[in-house]
């Protein structure tokens, strides 16, 4: 496997009041093809590290880079390009947009790429298949369940095929059947289309299914397991 | 880009009716007032021009006031010849206007005399539209020695049709002319000015009184078209040299008219501003909440990959739309009310006021100002869209992270 992913000594200083440390130098790899999992408490730093690399923010100190090419630090508008070529997003609360239908939410990030309108819908529909929802296409999401939104919200971050797909809390807010239904889903792609997916998460439903295991503590980086299987 | 915005102007859509509402009965309150305004002032202008100015005239430079003309043109033919030979004319005619005394057998009083040639003067004005009793002016010998007059003058006189009265004024050696005329018709203008103190006579008669063959004191015309008065008063008084006479145009001689618009259309552009800010408020106000309630979901765009740039061009597409469907209505709802207030009439009190100037009345019939209601549209529209601003630079200026952070 390729490096993918690799921060540098990042730190990250919030600076609103009083300064807080939310990560203190944290060095990290990820391979092209993993399923890994940031673990920690809350308060623990995971989701500002998946902000840094998922580059929704900018470290205070250190470096991102993405196959070689630094990317902290660069404009918003090359940030911008980079995520929508780059990274797929699945959030805790599914963060759809509400106006929009199942296939309209999964086609959006090929809108912004200026995909011709067949090409995408057909690369959306091919993508709510892949998720198993391709018979709720034309559903708004106030018409799907909690499980189902999730479900469209990782078919909307694989639909133009990122490199590193980023997932932040995604069975949160989920029941535990459709938790364990989303992370079978997501290991699949993993397994049977390369796509690789990096959590944080405190759930153990998702470390018990990940790879590997970055524990993070007050914002340092406190092992790292990779498992077998 | 288009379908998202369309989509979310309409995701509460409660609120954005509410703002269209506001947008469009702002827009269509807009309309009316402009086109209350301008269809007093034509309607004002019409009576002005139509009852006793006319649209241009030729007259001597020296005179002190400019509507009645004390000094005559001793050789008015050259001038006249210049106003019959323009083609924007339509009909013009000699007059004579000047003070005298009147009197019946009963009673003695001051009155302004307007001094016409008849058949060329029910062209220029409406007057004859305004016979009460009796008829207008007969052109020709057979009418010479009639005269038409006010109502309110000739109840003063207590004179009736048929009967004699005495007109006296200044001749041109100084003396004072005298001659007899019958009252052969009485006019009812609702003008206190019109009804209480002119009389009219055939333009020969009178300059036989004066001693004054062959003069006048001014050169009246009406053009067919009132929008190119200025400029047929240009060119005549171009034509006329420097001498002693010369031309103008209504708005020289009405000045009072053009005062009025002036103020009018000071007024008015007041009440537009107020109206307009209060729609940029609304829309600032909309566009406020619309962000704050959103700004999580803008954090979400821009994490799958959205610019900046982006998110200000959605918020101001979705801005565009509300502002295009709002016009839109106010468009329709204003020409709606112009429509029915020009087919029924507007009743409106401000004509009793100038009705003691002139003859005016208090239904004002409107009529669409396509040109300032377009201007009004526009305005509508580009404050909307610049009321957007402010908050659509605000969510550009958003940060990924903290947006999706937004509860």
């Amino acid at each position: 496997m390729s490096s993918l992913v690799e921060t540098k000594g990042v730190h990250k200083v919030y600076a609103a009041g009083s300064k807080v440390a939310a990560l203190n130098g944290v060095s990290l790899t990820i391979e092209r093809g993993e399923f890994s999992a940031l673990a920690g408490p809350s308060g623990s730093g995971k989701s500002t590290l998946l902000n840094l690399i998922g580059t929704l923010d900018q470290p205070t100190k250190g470096t991102v880079s993405y196959e070689g090419r630094v990317v902290s630090g660069l404009d918003a508008d090359t940030l911008s390009d980079f995520r929508l070529r780059t990274l797929g997003f699945v959030f805790q609360s599914y963060n759809l947009i509400p106006v929009l239908t199942a296939t309209e939410n999964v086609e959006y990030p090929l809108v912004l790429q200026g995909v011709a309108p067949a090409e995408r819908r057909k690369l959306a529909l091919e993508s709510l298949k892949l998720v198993g929802l391709e018979h709720y296409s034309h559903r708004r999401p106030d018409l799907l369940s909690g499980g189902q939104q999730q479900r469209v919200a990782v078919a909307r971050a694989i639909v133009h095929r990122p490199s590193l797909v980023l997932a932040d809390e995604p069975t949160a807010n989920l029941d535990s059947k459709t938790g364990a239904h989303l992370l079978d889903l997501m290991e699949g792609l993993n397994r049977d289309h390369g796509v690789t997916f990096l959590f944080s998460s405190h759930d153990h439903a998702v470390l018990e299914r990940a790879r590997r295991v970055v524990q993070l503590q007050d914002g340092e980086l406190k092992a790292d397991e990779v498992r077998s299987r | 880009m288009l379908q998202l915005a369309w989509r979310n102007v309409w995701r509460n859509g409660r609120r954005s009716l509410i703002n269209v509402a506001a947008m469009g009965f702002g827009l269509a309150a807009i309309m009316f007032g402009q086109s209350m305004m301008r269809s007093l002032q034509s309607q004002l202008v019409e009576k002005a021009t139509g009852s006793f100015t006319g649209h241009v005239r030729i007259e001597r430079r020296d005179i002190d006031e400019p509507k009645f003309p004390d000094k005559f043109m001793t050789k008015p033919e050259e001038a006249a010849k210049l106003m019959a030979a323009d083609p924007r004319v339509l009909v013009w005619g000699r007059r004579i206007h000047m003070t005298g005394l009147i009197s019946s057998p009963n009673m003695s009083l001051g009155a302004l005399i307007c001094a016409v040639e008849p058949d060329k003067e029910n062209k220029i004005t409406d007057m004859a539209g305004y016979m009460k009793e009796g008829h207008y002016l007969e052109p020709g010998p057979k009418g010479l020695k009639g005269i038409v007059m006010g109502k309110k003058i000739a109840g003063r006189l207590d004179v009736r049709l048929g009967e004699k009265v005495v007109l006296m004024a200044q001749a041109a050696d100084g003396s004072m002319g005298a001659e007899a005329f019958r009252l052969v018709g009485i006019h009812e203008t609702g003008s206190e000015s019109f009804d209480g103190q002119m009389v009219w006579v055939p333009l020969q008669a009178m300059q036989e009184l004066l001693g004054r063959p062959g003069q006048a004191n001014e050169l009246a015309a009406k053009v067919r078209n009132i929008d190119d008065a200025d400029a047929v008063a240009a060119d005549l008084d171009a034509k006329l040299g420097p001498g002693n006479i010369g031309a103008m145009s209504w708005k020289k001689i009405d000045k009072e008219i053009i005062g009025i618009q002036a103020f009018q259309d000071g007024m008015l552009t007041v009440v537009l501003v107020i109206v307009f800010i209060i729609v940029a408020l609304g829309i600032l106000n909309t566009q406020l909440m619309s962000l704050f309630e959103r700004v999580r979901e803008f954090g979400v765009l821009m994490a799958i990959g959205a610019r900046p740039k982006w998110i200000v061009k959605l918020l101001i597409m979705e801005s565009a739309l509300l502002g295009l469907v709002g016009t839109t209505f106010g468009l329709l709802v204003g020409s709606a009310l112009i429509a029915h207030f020009g087919r029924h009439g507007l009743f409106l009190p401000v004509g009793d006021a100038f009705k003691y100037f002139l003859p005016f009345p208090s239904v004002i019939y409107l009529r669409p100002a396509w040109g300032m209601h377009s201007f009004a549209c526009a305005t509508v529209f580009v404050v909307t869209l610049l009321a957007t601003l402010p908050p659509a630079l605000r969510a550009g200026r958003l940060k990924p992270s903290e947006a999706l952070r937004h509860v």
